[in-house]
């Protein structure tokens, strides 16, 4: 059964992704996955709030912003989510008493959104030179009503499907991912295999990030070397 | 680390001896812009603008809603322009200032109340549906004048738009479908565009065009004039600062004249680019 986009089931679409962009905040990335974009913005380390502030460690916020209409309880599912998986990874003993805000805007929404999140926010992260422990890469899949599964599904395809999952794995990790999200009807071995997949499929972004992130050291290291 | 605290003496002193001086901190001429950069699409009434350090997201959709009782033949334009965390670390709309709040009123009054969309060609059926516009602004850098930069990517927005194609049979309507039939754009009367002036000095008697963040905190007054293509004063927004003669405010007029048309001309350009 062939793809609305003709991708192959196990096919990512073309992935794009900008570091820096923003000047105010102290590090961003936008990443997109075909028509999914994502803008990630992070204050950090910065003055936290008296009430808020943890003695031995950095605070992690999150704000996840619609495009389009105001917050809704799902964004604040999508804020909890991303403030979970990343509050462990970030070194956040290394800066006590502070925050680290994470603003996250949908540009366009077309599937997948979830992981795009999460991977323009690790991008972010390393922008703003936040220390972490890995870097952390989100694939979802989708396993649609004719019992096959296709990765970094689409809105339409979303719509259609019986069960979506999406997991997030740190790079250079053995263990289990960090974050699952699995939705719908499914049987314990379509999951394995969307688990399979997704992690094929985050090895594959990884490496996308490693030659972003690549790009724009050298490009600094020779303005700074002229 | 710390808290915006505003700019120290050391760099308003800067800007003023500078701006006696006819130069600007940034190196413009008072009445130039800051590079613009206007990108659409690929999604219908997607508009992102780069003025400067200034970055603005506009984002237009559209759903099918009953109209407003009292006004049965006409569609509804909701405006959304919330200050968000990423434009400024201490931003947030939720306790926005005064002056943010201002920021977000102006865009919405300029686009709605200059009545730029034609909201009778929003009905479908009169009294039962109508199509509700919904334009949502996100201010995602905070480099001053975020006026002009949201107006702009407002109006790219609504004119890169495209709505379902709906055919009326009598009494019942049809919505097409995207992949059915093309859809098509929104009937846009004109194009009002901001143009900011900030002024400076004990009397106001410097002034210059598209101030940026700096220059913003520096300013005793500031001013906006809205104008279209059409060469019409679509509004004028002057609130509270030192009082300006109505001399500048003339000169101020035929500078934006001038400038909404280089404006216009751009985003023309990258409506064209986004289709090509």
């Amino acid at each position: 059964m062939s793809r609305p986009d003709r991708r192959e089931a196990s096919q990512l679409r073309a992935l794009n992704c900008s570091l820096g962009q923003l000047n105010r905040a102290d590090g961003s990335a936008q990443f997109s996955a075909g028509n999914t974009s994502v803008v990630s913005g992070i204050y950090g380390p910065v003055e936290a709030k008296v009430y808020e502030e943890k003695l031995d460690r950095a605070v992690v916020e999150v704000k996840f912003r619609p495009d389009i209409g105001a917050p809704t309880t799902k964004d604040k599912w999508m804020e909890s989510a991303i403030r979970n998986t990343f509050e462990r990874e970030i070194l956040a003993h290394l800066h006590p008493r502070t925050l680290v805000q994470i603003v996250i805007q949908l540009r366009e929404g077309d599937g997948s959104v979830d992981s795009a999140a999460i991977n323009a926010t690790s991008l972010a992260l390393v922008d703003a030179g936040i220390p972490l422990k890995c870097m952390i890469t989100a694939a979802t899949c989708a396993v649609l009503p004719d019992d096959t599964t296709v990765v970094d599904p689409t809105q339409e395809e979303i719509d259609a499907a019986r069960s979506t999952h999406t997991f997030a794995f740190a790079s250079g990790s053995s263990t289990g991912p960090l974050y699952v999200d699995s939705r719908g009807d499914f049987t314990m071995d379509e999951y394995n295999h969307c688990y399979e997949l997704c992690a094929l499929a985050t090895e594959r972004v990884l490496a996308f990030m490693r030659t972003a992130i690549e790009g724009k050291v050298t490009k600094e290291a020779k303005i700074s070397a002229a | 680390m710390v808290a915006e605290i505003g700019p120290s003496n050391i760099e308003s002193a800067f800007l003023l001896e500078a701006l006696k001086r006819g130069t600007r901190v940034d190196g413009r001429g008072i009445y130039d812009y800051r590079t613009l950069k206007i990108s659409c699409g690929p999604t219908y009434g997607l508009a992102e603008v780069q003025l400067g350090q200034t970055r603005v997201l506009a984002r237009v959709s559209c759903e099918v809603t009953r109209p407003f009782p009292d006004r049965p033949t006409e569609g509804i334009v909701l405006f959304n322009t919330e200050l968000s965390s990423m434009a400024g670390f201490g931003l947030d709309s939720s306790r926005a200032s005064t002056q943010e709040v201002a920021i977000s009123r102006m865009v919405e009054r300029v686009i709605k109340q200059s009545r730029a969309i034609d909201s009778e060609a929003l009905c479908i059926l009169a009294g039962e549906k109508v199509w509700t516009i919904r334009i949502d602004v996100h201010f995602l850098d905070h480099g001053g004048n975020l006026i002009d930069a949201a107006s702009i990517a407002a109006i790219a927005a609504l004119k890169h738009f495209r709505r379902p194609d709906v055919t009326i049979d009598g009494e019942e309507a049809i919505i097409h479908d995207v992949r059915e039939r093309n859809p098509v754009p929104l009937s846009i009367h004109h194009t009002p565009i901001c143009v900011t002036f900030g002024f400076f000095g004990a009397s106001g008697d410097m002034l210059v065009l598209d101030p940026t963040l700096l220059e913003e905190q520096v300013q005793v007054s500031s001013f906006t004039i809205t104008l279209n293509s059409h060469r019409e004063i679509c509004a004028l927004n002057k609130a509270g600062g030192i009082p300006l003669s109505p001399d500048q405010i003339q000169r101020c007029t035929q500078v934006a004249l001038a400038k909404v048309d280089e404006v216009n001309e751009k985003i023309q350009l990258a409506l064209k680019a986004s289709t090509a």
